[in-house]
């Protein structure tokens, strides 16, 4: 069997809002898949519908050819959820092992210790009493109690410092390696760029684009070639003449001028530096550049809020 | 069953190492039961069977307030936790999440039960026959079952503030109005007669029966058969709506 999970036609309406909007994808095994989007993009309501939790409006959710719910399947899985604390009243080697004898071929107890790297006096303090960073830790232990061939974290991370975020990460590449399959939610961009091969990029509910992180990148992204033109005297003419032609080329979105430099926003550059010289635009000090990943996600994530204004106000 | 046995003990774990089981299972009971039959005159003519009716009630008073608090609480906390959530992707059936929780409070039942009963025989010198002590004592854990259910039933709280208030108040209005504090024949018609249908007095009168040396009547079992059904209708029918999202 090639695909670990296979998610087909999944909508989910909560109260006459779709916050999952038929969305399909696969995973393929020994993957590492980022589900990545701004907050209430349906992140975590994706993963919870693929860990059985929640039942899909529409379409279906197959893990291992099977449904979520099947207990062979709940076998081979693990997660780390957000807002799940630890249960109270027990140390903190109790609840591992608990959680060890719900699996038929657990993990071995000194690597589950070693996995979340506590010390004995750890081991044996109340999971309650554990700091936020150590609850994490004992979280991604229990993720692991069943040796499982999937792995979902969602949003993993969050309220990490940075040691503990690279640990994790850390620990994430090696699971890889070992070939696990393993798909994790973040609304950082950077984890989602250095930890997987592939990005599910998340807006509104669908899935706004699915490929690896250098495709992410140059889809969300826009190149441009910028440079300086020298007319003869103030005739307007041949300026007009430039930005129809520059427009009329395939792929070229804008052509303006910025800060004394013209900018041609376009999928290819090559074909507007062709231009330029087949023209005879008097062009020099010519740029090429792409726009940074970073300031493609935050204006996808400014439009959402300006959205939310305008359905509040 | 390894997964079962594991669960128990966890289960169990948790109830005894909780601060508040000790206390108002354990301690308030037993000071109640010295206060009640050693401190204040009773004025009863057979002081014997006060002490024997008392130490029952007050047995009724700690399993039934454990089967309803215990349970109940428990279950929110888990819900607030995420732990509840957490345990629904593990591959442990919910069915044996469920049994152990039952078991792991029964055991911590019949604990209290012992430590109580040897508490009146050393405060009081209770006398009763052997069957009568493990008829009592079989009655007191088995007839805790609707309680067990109508902790379940707060168990669908969304939040624990509301399930400990809610369940605490319904505890003592349920173990006075039951007659567990003091016997239903001081009260008032109107009250004795709300007192005769509340879970808390078919519970206790069971035992009562046993500890005079009767057999427990139909009545109370039939009664407490009808809430265990109720309860149980009702916490079933909440947590399907509440999992229906």
């Amino acid at each position: 069997m090639e695909h670990i999970a296979e998610i087909e036609h999944v909508s989910k309406i909560f109260a006459g809002k779709t916050v999952v909007d038929d969305v399909s994808f696969v995973i393929p095994r020994g993957s590492v898949t980022a589900v990545l989007g701004p907050n209430g993009a349906g992140k975590t309501t994706v993963l919870s519908m693929m860990l059985g939790l929640r039942e899909p409006s529409q379409g279906s959710v197959k893990l291992f050819g099977q449904s979520p719910k099947q207990v062979q399947v709940k076998r081979r899985i693990g997660a780390m959820l957000q807002d799940v604390s630890v249960i109270d009243s027990l140390k903190v080697y109790e609840v591992m092992n608990m959680v060890r004898s719900y699996y038929p071929n657990p993990l071995r107890m000194v690597d589950m210790i070693h996995l979340a790297g506590f010390t004995s006096d750890e081991l044996n303090k109340r999971a309650e009493k554990l700091s936020g960073g150590q609850k994490r830790r004992l979280g991604f232990a229990l993720a692991l109690a069943g040796d499982p061939d999937l792995l979902f974290f969602d949003e993993p991370t969050v309220g990490l410092d940075a040691p503990a975020r690279r640990a994790f990460w850390q620990q994430v590449d090696r699971l890889a390696d070992q070939g696990k399959t393993i798909l994790f939610s973040t609304h950082y961009l950077q984890e989602a760029e250095d930890a997987a091969h592939r990005i599910l990029l998340f807006n509104k509910g669908k899935i706004a684009a699915d490929g690896t992180p250098d495709e992410i990148v140059s889809r969300l992204t826009s190149r441009s070639v910028s440079f300086i033109a020298d007319w003869d005297g103030n005739d307007t003419y041949p300026v007009l003449e430039m930005i129809h032609r520059m427009r009329a080329i395939p792929g070229v979105s804008d052509c303006k001028e910025q800060e004394g430099r013209w900018v041609v926003t376009t999928d290819n550059t090559d074909t507007v530096l062709a231009a330029l010289f087949r023209y005879g635009i008097p062009a020099r000090d010519i740029r090429t550049g792409q726009g940074r990943l970073d300031d493609a996600f935050e204006l996808m994530l400014t439009h959402d809020e300006q959205d939310k204004e305008a359905v509040s106000s | 069953m390894n997964m079962l046995l594991m669960q128990c003990k966890v289960e169990m774990l948790r109830i005894i190492r909780n601060p508040y089981y000790v206390f108002w299972s354990l301690l308030m009971p037993i000071v109640f039961y010295f206060i009640f039959t050693r401190l204040v005159n009773s004025g009863s003519d057979d002081v014997k069977a006060w002490q024997a009716h008392y130490l029952m009630s007050m047995t009724t008073f700690s399993v039934m307030g454990s089967a309803i608090m215990t349970v109940g609480i428990r279950m929110v906390q888990e819900q607030t936790l995420g732990w509840s959530v957490y345990m629904r992707i593990t591959p442990l059936p919910g069915s044996i999440y469920f049994i152990a929780k039952m078991f792991g409070q029964t055991v911590m039942h019949a604990f209290s039960v012992i430590v109580i009963f040897i508490a009146g025989f050393l405060i009081n010198g209770v006398h009763m026959s052997l069957f009568q002590w493990i008829g009592s004592g079989l009655w007191i854990l088995i007839a805790s079952i609707p309680f067990l259910a109508l902790g379940t039933l707060f168990g669908t709280m969304k939040r624990v503030d509301t399930a400990s208030g809610v369940s605490n108040v319904v505890y003592m209005v349920m173990a006075v109005l039951g007659g567990m504090w003091m016997p239903l024949d001081s009260f008032p018609s109107v009250l004795q007669a709300i007192g005769k249908w509340l879970p808390s007095y078919n519970y206790g009168s069971g035992v009562w029966s046993i500890a005079a040396g009767e057999a427990p009547a139909w009545k109370p079992m039939l009664i407490l058969a009808g809430y265990l059904f109720l309860f149980m209708v009702l916490s079933i029918y909440i947590r399907k709506r509440q999992e229906a999202v």
